[in-house]
């Protein structure tokens, strides 16, 4: 099948993406100034202190055999131990995931939801007043820093109507809707909702901007093709015309834009969990860099290099669904 | 005329208001038109004769408007359905197109009328299978009929809606062309003549050819059994050998169902091989009508002649028109003024001319008519206009 | 390329466009700010008043609450702070004048924001135009190294290399200052090298990707091929043909990436990755402690970055609309 055979192939080529992004984040320790080793011993460690450490952790090899290493250990999952905590740096990286992906993935529900709709009754309704509040607030929308955004809303919502809690992630999704099924209790559900609030509407407005957008514009031009007026003509009703149509070609463009987008999806998660002191992996990769906490840095890199890679082939597949057209030869 | 006419069309005016000005694409055309017949508008580029054809369909978008007239369809049955909600629509067996609302219009759009466009390569969607394309047209027909709450039910054909379509987004299996509906797709594709319409009926729009595309869109039209088709440059896009096997299929079909056929072309070949009356379209107007022999063997308008001079051979299919000397009229209204809009290009240009002429019956058969002096007086030299008459007169 | 033509459609789109107006006007006003900042200042940015800290914008007043010593008692003040047109957009918690600052936070903008397109513009021109003129393995191999380069989102590996780097912070001398035309403001500004060739690193991808584009299509051009087959040199026919047929979709991707590069390192100053104190970004990081006492501190920096940017999107909108290039993604990076 088309699909079967596009997404073994999309697969292969995400290999050597991510075997790309695993050599220049293993290259990214030798062109920081400073040695790895002053981070790691103590300031007063003697001669051979230091030695026994470079030796341990494998740092006064040739470079290529630690080339080597770094992968053959990645292939087992094992990307070394964090030097700040002690502990397998992946096992830091996927206790923080989780709390990443709820904050990408409801930013992402309320774009979609948000989006979609303003974009298409913006376009239907052409110079009338809901089109201008669409068209301006897509325009402060993108032009708006999201971790500014981010802090008037701490500063609206949360200071001065103090409607909201502004910070922290009390409970993940997983625990509260365990507490829900198994104990009957709301409590777990509303307290996760009420702390993911605001962070992914900061993260989620740029995007709800943008498909605004793309939306609008696509509706617009797809609507001035001439399949639409052949549609009207066989005398399909008006809302097939727009949804079934226009809707799902003006999708294909959003797609491809979507897909670029994607590493602005992952830039902004890491600045809005600073913003909220959200537990994710934004936060632990900044930590890890002012630490120089390298095992960290190279996991999280990679884990994020990989993300990437999966949403974009997922992104293709829509698209290929989308756009029947589309062979990728 | 005679009680066959089944679309009447007075008066009727569209304009489209620009940034450049007003233009006056359709103006105060009337025609009538037989059950059963042919009838061609030919006319230049730029004649207004695709805004007729979609005024007709009531497809005209902003900024374009109908502004005046009425375009009356003979149907009893729906006469009867309308006399007491619209009784200012209704007139006899007549039903007033334009007075109708949108949504009862829209319900005999494909059941009633239907069109084949220009250009097929962009008439289809091109992510939608082409069989699903013209299933759904067979749909919004299905619906309609099995509808029985009404005698007219194709004037509620509105059940095939986004509800149905959303569930079957949800529910795969529940498709929102049905099964029948999709059979009945197959059946008119192989009777447009596409080979293997089994296998095609689920390829994309780009999989087929120009010439498929286009037979892909005379079955589509045809798929809600439609009383007039309105064909727009049918043939236009398609190179010589396929208009011909394009126009062929029209033309048996046409026999076929007995179905009217408004053609609307550029081309004189075309007209000749189809039309049993013929309309010349000009600036917005019809400046001549008759019988195919009329038009051909007893031209009376300049233009019509102008236009039968420029073709060498009207047997051939692909006989192109050589333009007459000078421009198609910009239309812009205020380009206009209150003249014959030919006399600018007109060979024999009289004083007369300078104003809007009447239309007169011409030689030949009852129909026969042309809006031009000429149609009722003689030429006189000593009354003719200067060659450089409206260079010096108009705007630059 | 016909330029007379482009000044035209350019005029025209204008004329017609309120909001490609709006946007000039925006436009110029930033960068006459940043260039006149030390005459349009009132106090030197960097001057510190602890006395006059905390101070709310003109027309504003804070009230907050004081625990004193009054004759050896402890007791409760409330203590009023007026804003005062000496510091009309209020002070933060140095006592900066927080207006001063906006001037010259305009300043760090723009120079990141132009240098970082300019370089980005530079690198990912040249690769785009090299792989899409020579096609094959060159192009190949050029493109993937892009998608590598795409697949890490650009924040995160701006973040990872200024934090591994370093900021490296370059002091410009300010011509105004030296020329002894103004006195009291600040001698140097701040170039923070790191993160202008950072933001350049990220975001020449898109450009790359925009010229290869219209490489391909122009290597196709008969008049190329007739070029070529009469001996040009390939250099020579690259900046002949391939080069100006480039330049306008070029021209509105690098308006827009602008805009991006001044989200950027405004995250990035906001992250305190930057090497300046100058910046509005880092500003808006200082406020943030401070929201529940002086909103002002995060608020005006903030307001500053998206008037900045809404004039530069207005002109991207305006050259895009008088244009109209295809280019694929839209608005390039983003602002992550």
């Amino acid at each position: 099948m088309r699909l079967t055979r596009f997404l073994l192939r999309r697969t292969a080529q995400g290999i050597l993406v991510v075997w790309g992004v695993i050599t220049l984040v293993f290259l990214l320790r030798f062109i920081t100034p400073g040695s790895t080793i002053d981070f790691v011993a103590p300031l007063d460690a003697s001669p051979e202190l230091r030695q026994r450490l470079a030796e341990d952790l494998g740092l006064n090899k040739p470079i290529y055999v630690q080339y080597a290493d770094y992968i053959v250990n990645l292939l087992q999952l094992d990307m070394g131990n964090s030097l700040l905590k002690g502990r397998p740096a992946s096992d830091v990286i996927f206790a923080r995931l989780p709390a990443t992906l709820e904050l990408a993935i409801a930013a992402t529900i309320v774009a979609i939801l948000f989006s979609i709709p303003l974009g298409v009754i913006s376009a239907t309704r052409r110079h009338q007043p809901v089109d201008y509040g669409a068209t301006g607030f897509s325009l402060i929308g993108i032009s708006t820093p999201n971790f500014w955004l981010g802090i008037m809303l701490i500063l609206i919502v949360g200071v001065n109507l103090g409607w909201l809690p502004t910070s922290r992630r009390i409970i993940g999704f997983g625990p509260a809707l365990e507490l829900l099924v198994f104990e009957g209790r709301t409590i777990g559900i509303q307290v996760w909702f009420e702390h993911i609030l605001l962070p992914s509407i900061t993260l989620g407005t740029y995007f709800t901007a943008l498909i605004t957008r793309l939306t609008r514009n696509g509706m617009l031009e797809e609507l001035g093709q001439s399949y639409v007026e052949v549609t009207r003509a066989k005398g399909l009703p008006e809302t097939l015309v727009k949804y079934k149509h226009v809707l799902r070609n003006t999708m294909i463009p959003i797609i491809t834009v979507l897909g670029l987008q994607m590493g602005t999806l992952i830039g902004g998660a890491v600045i809005t969990e600073s913003v909220f002191n959200w537990p994710g992996l934004g936060t632990l990769i900044i930590d890890a860099i002012n630490s120089r906490d390298w095992p960290l840095i190279q996991g999280s890199l990679i884990v994020i290099g990989v993300g990437f890679v999966v949403i974009n082939i997922v992104v293709d597949a829509l698209y290929m669904y989308f756009n029947p057209q589309v062979t990728f030869e | 005329m005679s009680d066959d006419v089944i679309l009447r069309v007075s008066d009727l005016s569209t304009r489209f208001f620009t940034t450049d000005g007003q233009i006056n694409a359709v103006e105060s055309l009337s025609l009538e038109i037989e059950e059963g017949e042919v009838f061609g508008i030919v006319g230049e580029s730029g004649s207004g004769k695709s805004v007729t054809a979609r005024s007709l369909i009531r497809l005209i978008e902003s900024p374009g408007r109908i502004t005046s007239g009425t375009i009356e369809y003979r149907d009893a049955d729906l006469a009867d359905d309308l006399r007491e909600d619209h009784p200012g629509a209704v007139d006899g067996e007549f039903v007033d197109l334009l007075a109708i609302p949108e949504k009862i219009h829209r319900g005999l759009r494909g059941t009633s009328f239907s069109m084949i466009f220009q250009d097929p390569e962009s008439s289809f969607n091109p992510s939608l299978t082409v069989g699903e394309q013209i299933a759904e047209a067979v749909e919004v027909q299905r619906r309609a009929s099995s509808n029985p709450r009404s005698t007219r039910a194709r004037t509620r054909s509105s059940e095939y809606s986004l509800r149905s379509y959303a569930a079957a987004a949800v529910l795969p299996s529940r498709g929102y062309v049905s099964s029948e509906s999709k059979d009945r797709a197959i059946e008119l594709l192989q009777q447009v003549g596409i080979p293997d319409p089994e296998q095609r009926v689920d390829e994309y729009p780009h999989e087929y050819s120009g010439g498929m595309l286009q037979r892909a869109m005379v079955a589509q039209a045809l798929a809600g059994e439609p009383d007039v088709l309105v064909a727009d440059e049918p043939t236009t896009a398609l190179d010589v050998t396929i208009q011909a096997q394009v126009l062929d299929i029209l033309r048996d079909l046409q026999e076929e169902t007995g179905m009217t056929i408004l053609l609307i072309t550029h081309n004189l070949g075309v007209i000749a091989r189809m039309c049993d009356r013929v309309g010349v379209m000009y600036a917005g107007e019809i400046v001549e009508r008759g019988s195919l022999g009329d038009i051909f063997d007893r031209p009376t308008h300049p233009y019509t002649q102008g236009l039968l001079g420029s073709i060498p051979d009207l047997d051939a299919a692909g006989g192109r028109l050589q333009p007459i000397g000078g421009n198609v009229p910009s239309l812009l209204d205020a380009e206009m003024g209150d003249r014959c809009y030919f006399a600018d290009r007109c060979p024999k240009a009289m004083e007369e001319c300078l104003e809007k002429p009447a239309e007169y019956p011409a030689e030949g058969t009852d129909d026969h008519a042309a809006q031009c002096y000429l149609a009722d007086h003689p030429y006189e030299a000593s009354q003719a206009l200067p060659e450089d008459y409206f260079e010096e007169s108009e705007p630059p | 390329m016909n330029w007379q033509r482009v000044w035209r459609s350019l005029r025209a789109e204008f004329g017609r466009s309120p909001m490609a107006k709006l946007g000039v006007v925006l436009i110029l006003a930033v960068f006459l700010m940043a260039i006149f900042a030390p005459f349009l200042a009132t106090t030197n940015p960097k001057a510190q008043d602890l006395s006059r800290a905390n101070e709310p914008p003109v027309g504003f007043t804070d009230t907050t609450e004081d625990t004193r010593l009054v004759d050896g008692e402890r007791q409760t003040v409330t203590v009023t702070t007026r804003g005062t047109l000496e510091y009309p957009l209020g002070t933060n918690q140095l006592g900066q004048d927080m207006y001063s600052r906006l001037l010259y936070g305009a300043r760090t903008s723009l120079l990141v924001g132009l240098l970082g397109t300019a370089i980005a513009a530079l690198a990912g021109v040249s690769v785009g135009i090299v792989a899409g003129y020579y096609g094959g393995r060159v192009d190949d191999g050029l493109m993937r190294f892009a998608d590598v380069m795409l697949a890490f989102p650009a924040l995160v590996l701006a973040i990872a290399l200024i934090g591994l780097l370093g900021p490296q912070p370059v002091d410009i001398p300010d011509p105004f200052v030296a020329a002894g035309l103004v006195s009291d403001m600040p001698e140097t500004t701040v170039l923070p090298v790191t993160v202008t060739l950072v933001v350049a690193l990220v975001n020449w991808v898109w450009f790359a990707r925009v010229a290869r584009g219209e490489a391909l299509s122009v290597r196709e051009k008969n008049y190329v091929k007739a070029s070529r087959s009469l001996g040009a040199s390939d250099w020579r026919l690259m900046l002949k043909h391939v080069l100006p047929n480039s330049l306008t979709p070029i021209l509105v991707l690098a308006t827009v990436q602008v805009a991006v590069i001044i989200l950027l390192e405004s995250a990035l100053s906001f992250l305190g990755f930057s090497g300046t104190t100058l910046s509005w970004g880092f500003d808006i990081s200082q406020g943030r402690d401070l929201l529940a006492t002086s909103w002002w501190i995060s608020t005006m920096p903030g307001l500053a970055i998206v008037v900045t940017v809404i004039g530069i999107n207005l002109v991207g909108d305006w050259l895009r609309d008088a244009l109209d290039p295809d280019i694929e993604g839209e608005s390039g990076g983003g602002m992550g």
